[in-house]
């Protein structure tokens, strides 16, 4: 390898190098440098990189000290210089690495370096401190995976010392009994009937019992009551709801991008629906994994399969970075690298509960994690965009659009063998020409963006449309050009807006009435659009002052139609130009300068117009070329077979129009219709490299979809080929994490059921297993739920069931002052926790209370504000909506969810960001929630709404303040309350009463 | 170690985050329960005691401003050429471009500003300007979330809520950070530039609209059908008393407590808020400084700069009110996002038409703070942060507007331990680029900065949040000494 070699690579592959050449020990590999450090270099950047540049590297600095390049070491840290020059020896580098008693003062807090590590530093320093000019010393992966995480999980026996006590209902009790008592500690009474009984309607389906099921539960005898009691609920459909909520919080659910605009997402909702009713339906965890990594290609005959993939879509988009920057734009690069990472990371902190997002940028500094790994499962997501993608419910239209589509491919085939010969027959066709044209126009660095007139909108093709220049006195006409428009905007290009058929007229009358000559008509057939070459119409020279283009038949604009035009110019008999200072009126105008404006049709500029005059004939002679070829074309027998097939092809899209349209899906997906610069890769996976530093300008070595190293790939094959099958590696990541000797995937998932159930974790870092986060709590309890999860079928259901009919679980939540001064946070469960209701709850518990909650499931989210704006960046005016309108009375989850403009009050409740992987939600208590409960447009409406019943059915004011508490609260009043409410109610009135009620501390919290 | 840690930050990390119980209840208690002292994380001694924000949204031009460039006055029509292949959002590097406002010293400095700012004239002997700002893209909705979080991804506190976090509130009835939004709207990304993110809820930017009715969200019933003041205050009074028999019977959970607090302290933010924005009591010349007029006044439809000095003065003075009354931390908007007619900074098609107005109503209101802020002798403990999302390109778009430039861009600070009369970081010729390319300033070293007046080491201030220990600047940041008094 020689030194220029050297100075092309990136420097990345250069630190590669080095770091593997210093694994292997293999000096012979060490790389060339162009200060020829000697072969002392490698033992060097050992010891440096052992011991030195985790805490000395760009970007900790310690002490203000990088050891990453050479450069650095010279440069020195906050005290100054560590390398004398003159003096190697006394180099304070040399002097910090010298023990004395035993203790060096670096590395810090930890063993000096050996005798043998010093020797050769002191030849170094010695030899001049030589440091290869391109390397940059890096850490190195974490390697070791003695972590308890990465262990596999055992089913642990029973604790035995446990077994003997009257208290544990199962296995769930022993596991906690037993650190109770190694605590010293006993487990609480249970709790009351009407105390259980809330808190599992509230914690199983979100919501208050009412007062007859709370008195019906409380008079039941049955020593199976309560366990009957979860069954109903878990059978509920309410249940989903509640639980399905819990896993949009962790996958970031929203139903707006996001980012700037933060564009609505109307067709986010049906993967919220598919959540709530795998829940409902206990989907096996492993199927529900699956579902949502590759949903959409699975060998499966459900339908609800491919609404899974909305979870790989679910966080935020850039809309401004995918769509308006092209991918060969850095920022356009830099927009679709952090998409990919979004979904990366959360599908690895979702179901593995690690954070390989640190990866990104540099090897995980806590975690066996590398750098390569991360973007081995980047290169897993190398083919799917966020986009809508259509899907059918019915089995039936699932096979008559499959039947469709296979003729219309068929029909393609033909298609394309008949342009085949088109072209054999006929040499370049037009298409060929216009590449040519093209070539002609491009690079436009002359561009500007003032691209003509524009006609307003219509709905029609056939209704005409004019736009007309008064020269300012009636002059000699001879001569018409027109020149289509180039609209840069998401590449819509040439020609946009060109009438499909017009005519030009002359007058001396501006209204067009009377003396009206028609110059030019194209009004029977289309006209072939002549993208930007200007088109010159001459005729018979004849007097006028007004001149006049009409179309008749307008051109086709997204799905409706404008009439638009860059330049329209006339010219006299002498050949001169008179159009220049002409007024420019029309039927109808969009005025948007600099864009879209009258001015704009006689400026003298239009796309192209830049050209030197020899182009310019070049230009005009292609575009002649192409229409002589298209009269020719046009003409033969095989374009008359091309028309037919036209035809064909309008049966089959009809046919396909008579199926009942399929309803989208935002979803992760391979296939859509181009938006701009955010186009489809049709399943071809972009190519993922190791990016230095996590930046898209200094790409490494290439990879291909590969699972996290250090946790192997359990024999699961990723593919790993150039060219691998998108979706297989989709499909594969999913069996790995599901796997049952992935170490983390059924931990990760038994933790979370507990964490909602509880209020805090076995591990009390949802997301991180890892050596950031917490360790577990009762790590045998969580390896024994983990186990029970995967070897029973993956049943979240039955999981709840033991969990909730557990003596832990049914414990009171009372305070015991000799427990307290043991274990103040109650991390040994020996009581229940009390527990402020979520934001969620909160609202439906109100809407409840009030009788208003209305229970309609799934579709399209309730919008609880008014948008204004819509056009650009949607304004969500929260305070502008009504919140007596019923739409609005769904439960919470049904929300729709802005990301950029979050709800107010749902916030200041602490309602789960939409923009982050929530895994769990904080717990706060400030005024301005305060605020929000009594003062909220809908608090307030739900006071009222509440007293409005109440007073239907009550006669006086105690059995007001009855039924208040009976609703609200699922009790009677004590004496006491009625006494100290009454007299406000007489002041104040029934509505005032209902607004404290649901600001009581009972009515928040769950004992 | 960490002497100035308080028990929060023990609490913190060992019960993982704030979602535990515990430490919810501990900590909400802690910062509801006045009769201990604020808790607070300071590593040494502060010099200042509060930030004020400008925000300038859609990327302000320093060119036109406070970056003067002769070299674009002597170039003028020039074809552009920067040397280097360049990537320009809409590709707008047409031919050099001058500002079209005159440049002038002001100050003994002698610092060149240009007309539309010249009411900082005054002011400039106490700011000091760093004009080699670089960003990391030129996509605003990234770049405002960079500017605002120092992350260019959504999901991270604002600076304005670490802030919080770390110092607490000086007015129990006061919010400890409030945003004073362009009246117009949202910039990009909207309130999600001022979320509290993982932290508590607490410290996230309350929004603040002065003048509409209620300023502050929730503040009191939007539509009195029911309720009366009176009756409020009844309310409180037995709300109080059922929710302390509810608490009787569960003793030992401090989040019951906290809660009864609240609703004390959202009665006296009722009281205070309202007084704080109340402007009756300032006087005329005050107000005239501030570009408010005493009474109300009708605009043109056009963007123009006696409404532009209206609303910007406005919301200065707002915020003088509410630094004196202890709100940490104020952040103010300048533009909202890019709707049509433009009413913000990003002037792709003509620097002249929006630049002007926008910058003189700044000016004006930024000048009357600072020297209010003066005159009160506060500015020695006041912090003053101009920013923007990123620059403009010396070349033309279109023949009269800016391109995005995320490669240079100014800022300038004022105020406590701010060296006054300095300008650092040279841009070069062009301002198209740093001087000295290799040692640019960030947005870290800002904040950085600004943590280190208030007494923060930015490197200890952590939070973990899925097992990261994350920093308001990352692992970025460098204290700039070169502006420290």
């Amino acid at each position: 390898m020689t030194h220029s070699n050297i100075k092309r690579r990136s420097l990345l592959a250069v630190v590669l190098t080095t770091f593997i050449s210093l694994l292997n020990g293999d000096s012979t590999a060490a790389p060339q440098s162009v200060t020829k450090p000697g072969e002392d270099w490698t033992i060097i950047s050992r010891i440096l990189q052992q011991h030195c540049v985790a805490c000395h590297n760009h970007e900790t600095r310690e002490g203000g000290l990088s050891l990453s390049t050479g450069a650095e070491f010279l440069q020195g840290g906050d005290e100054g210089s560590v390398y004398d020059a003159e003096h190697p020896l006394q180099s304070r580098f040399l002097e910090v690495v010298t023990p004395v008693d035993g203790v060096a003062e670096m590395p810090y807090e930890k063993a000096p370096l050996s005798q043998l590590e010093r020797e050769e530093l002191k030849r170094w320093l010695s030899k001049g401190a030589l440091w290869p000019e391109d390397v940059i010393l890096e850490v190195g992966p974490v390697s070791d995976t003695d972590w308890w995480s990465w262990q596999p999980v055992s089913r642990p026996g029973i604790p035995i010392s446990a077994s003997d006590s009257r208290w544990p209902r199962h296995a769930i009790d022993t596991f906690i009994l037993a650190k109770l008592q190694d605590e010293e500690l006993t487990p609480s009474d249970e709790a009351s009937a009407e105390h259980r009984i809330r808190r599992v309607y509230f914690d199983l389906i979100g919501l208050p019992p009412s007062a007859e099921e709370i008195q019906e539960f409380a008079a039941d005898t049955d020593p199976r009551a309560f366990e009957k009691l979860v069954d109903r609920l878990l059978a509920s459909p309410r249940y989903g709801e509640r639980w399905g909520r819990h896993w949009l919080d962790v996958v970031h659910y929203g139903d707006t991008h996001g980012y700037d605009k933060d564009k609505p997402r109307p067709n986010a909702w049906p993967y919220r629906d598919y959540v709530i009713r795998s829940f409902n339906q206990d989907r096996p965890a492993a199927e529900f994994v699956a579902q949502q990594l590759a949903g959409d290609v699975l060998p499966t005959d459900d339908p609800e399969s491919v609404l899974g993939t909305g979870f790989i879509a679910a966080g935020p988009w850039d809309f401004i970075g995918q769509v308006e920057v092209p991918e060969s734009k850095i920022d356009g690069k830099i927009a679709r690298h952090l998409d990919r990472d979004d979904m990366v990371r959360t599908t690895l902190e979702s179901f593995c509960s690690i954070t390989v997002g640190c990866a990104r940028c540099h090897h995980h500094k806590f975690d066996p994690i590398s750098q390569a790994d991360y973007y081995q499962l980047q290169a897993v997501f190398a083919a799917v965009d966020r986009a809508d993608r259509p899907f059918d419910l019915d089995p039936a239209v699932v096979d008559q659009r499959r039947d469709v589509e296979n003729r219309m491919a068929a029909w393609q085939k033909r298609n394309d063998q008949l342009e085949q010969e088109i072209g054999r027959k006929y040499g370049a066709s037009v298409n060929d020409i216009e590449k040519e044209i093209d070539q002609l126009l491009t690079p436009a660095d002359e561009a500007k963006p003032e691209f003509g007139f524009h006609s307003e909108i219509a709905k029609t093709p056939k209704q005409e449309k004019w736009v007309q220049l008064d020269l300012g006195e009636v002059r000699a006409v001879s001569k018409v050009q027109l020149v289509g428009c180039h609209d840069t905007y998401a590449n819509i290009g040439a020609g946009f807006g060109f009438p499909v058929r017009f005519r030009i007229e002359l007058s001396n009358d501006a209204n067009f009435k009377e003396g009206v000559r028609v110059v030019v008509a194209r009004t029977d057939r289309d006209f072939l659009n002549p993208g930007v070459v200007p088109i010159a119409f001459s005729f018979e020279t004849s007097p006028a002052q007004y001149v006049r283009v009409t179309a008749t038949q307008l051109a086709e604009r997204a799905n409706d139609y404008i009439f638009a035009l860059a330049e329209l110019q006339v010219w006299d008999e002498k050949n001169q130009l008179i159009s220049s200072g002409s007024k420019v009126t029309s039927l109808d105008s969009i005025e948007a300068p600099e864009r879209w404006s009258r001015a704009n049709l006689i400026d003298g500029y239009w796309y192209g117009s830049w050209l030197e005059e020899e182009l310019q004939v070049k230009l005009r002679q292609l575009a002649l070329n192409r229409t002589e070829r298209w009269e020719k074309i046009s003409q033969s027998p095989l374009h008359r077979q091309k028309l037919e097939l036209q035809s064909e092809y309008e049966r089959l899209e009809k046919e396909k129009s008579a199926i009942p349209a399929p309803q989208m899906v935002y979803a992760g997906t391979t296939k859509f219709s181009p938006q701009g610069n955010f186009k489809a890769t049709q399943g071809k996976p972009r190519t993922i490299h190791v990016l230095n530093r996590g930046n898209v300008l200094s790409p490494g070595e290439q990879v291909h979809p590969g699972p996290v190293t250090s946790l192997g790939d359990l024999g699961i094959a990723f593919g790993g080929a150039e060219q691998h099958d998108e979706s297989d590696a989709r499909v594969a990541l999913a069996s790995w994490i599901t796997h049952a000797d992935n170490p983390l995937f059924w931990r990760s998932m038994a933790n979370r059921v507990w964490v909602y159930h509880f209020g805090r974790g076995l591990v009390d870092s949802p997301n991180d297993f890892g050596r950031m986060g917490q360790l577990p709590s009762h790590p045998q309890l969580l390896d024994w739920l983990a186990s029970e999860l995967r070897d029973s079928g993956g049943s979240i259901k039955r999981l709840h069931r033991m969990i909730c009919t557990s003596s832990t679980y049914q414990q009171s939540s009372r305070y015991r002052e000799r427990a307290v001064a043991v274990d103040g946070s109650n991390r040994w469960y020996w009581r229940m926790n009390r527990r402020r209701l979520e934001a969620e709850a909160i609202r439906d518990a109100t809407l409840a209370a009030a009788g208003r909650l209305d229970l309609k499931m799934y579709g399209p989210g309730f919008q609880d504000f008014v948008i204004e704006k819509p056009e650009h960046s949607p304004h969500y005016e929260y305070h502008l909506f009504d919140p007596s309108n019923p739409s609005s009375h769904r439960r919470a989850v049904y929300r729709f969810i802005v990301r950029s403009q979050q709800q107010p009050f749902m916030t200041t409740l602490d309602c789960a960001d939409p923009s982050m992987q929530v895994d769990k939600r904080n717990e706060t208590i400030t005024p301005q929630q305060s605020l929000a409960l009594l003062n909220n447009a809908f608090m307030l409406e739900m006071a009222s709404e509440f007293a409005e019943d109440i007073q239907q059915t009550s006669g006086n004011p105690e059995s007001e303040v009855e039924q208040l508490y009976l609703r609200a609260l699922g009790r009677f009043p004590t004496e006491d309350e009625v006494r100290t409410i009454v007299p406000y109610m007489r002041q104040h009135g029934l509505e005032n009463v209902c607004r404290l009620v649901f600001n009581l501390n009972e009515f928040l919290f769950v004992d | 170690m960490q002497p100035y840690l308080s028990r929060r930050k023990w609490l913190e990390q060992s019960a993982g985050g704030f979602g535990g119980l515990a430490l919810g209840a501990m900590m909400q208690g802690e910062s509801l329960a006045r009769e201990e002292a604020v808790s607070q994380i300071i590593h040494h001694p502060p010099k200042v005691k509060r930030v004020v924000q400008l925000f300038m949204a859609g990327a302000a031009s320093s060119l036109d401003m406070f970056d003067f460039k002769p070299a674009l006055v002597k170039h003028h029509g020039e074809p552009s050429d920067f040397g280097e292949k360049v990537e320009a959002f809409q590709n707008g590097l047409g031919p050099w471009m001058k500002s079209p406002w005159e440049f002038q010293a002001y100050g003994e400095c002698g610092k060149q500003l240009s007309s539309i700012v010249s009411e900082l004239g005054s002011c400039v002997d106490d700011m000091a300007f760093v004009h080699n700002m670089i960003g990391k893209t030129g996509v605003h909705s990234s770049a405002t979330y960079l500017q605002a979080t120092g992350f260019q991804t959504p999901g991270f506190p604002g600076a304005g809520c670490w802030i919080s976090y770390a110092l607490g509130s000086e007015n129990e009835n006061l919010p400890t950070f409030v945003v004073l939004p362009d009246h117009r709207g949202f910039a990009s990304n909207g309130p999600k530039n001022w979320d509290s993110a993982f932290l508590p809820a607490l410290h996230q930017g309350t929004t603040i609209f002065p003048g509409t009715d209620p300023p502050i969200q929730d503040l009191f019933p939007q539509n009195r059908r029911f309720t009366t003041t009176q009756g409020d205050a009844e309310g409180q009074n037995l709300l109080e008393v059922l929710n302390r028999e509810h608490m009787n019977e569960r003793a030992g959970d401090s989040r019951l407590e906290a809660r009864i607090r609240s609703y004390e302290l959202a009665a006296k933010m009722q009281l205070a808020a309202p007084e704080a924005l109340d402007l009756r009591d300032e006087p005329s010349y005050l107000l005239e400084q501030y570009g408010v007029p005493e009474d109300p006044r009708e605009y043109p439809a056009e963007i123009n700069p006696e409404e532009e000095a209206e609303y910007f003065g406005r919301k200065c003075l707002v915020a003088r009110r509410l630094l004196e009354r202890g709100v940490r931390f104020v952040q103010i908007w300048s533009g909202n996002d890019n709707g049509f007619p433009r009413r913000n900074w990003d002037s792709h098609e003509n620097i002249k038409r929006d630049h002007g107005p926008l910058a003189s109503g700044m000016a004006r209101g930024a000048s009357a703070l600072i020297r209010d802020l003066k005159q009160r002798g506060m500015l020695e403990d006041t912090l003053i942060l101009w920013t923007t999302e990123f620059g403009r390109m010396p070349s033309s778009q279109g023949g009269s507007g800016r391109d995005h430039n995320p490669f240079c861009f100014t800022n300038w600070l004022c105020g406590g331990g701010i060296r006054g009369g300095v300008s650092v970081g040279p841009s070069d010729q062009w301002g198209f680029k740093p001087l000295d390319r290799e040692h640019p300033t960030t947005v870290y070293d800002i904040h950085a900065t600004i943590m280190h007046l208030l007494g923060i080491d930015h490197q200890r201030l952590t939070v973990r949040h899925n097992g990261i220990d994350r920093r308001l600047t990352d692992v970025h940041g460098r204290v700039m000494k070169e502006i420290l008094a």
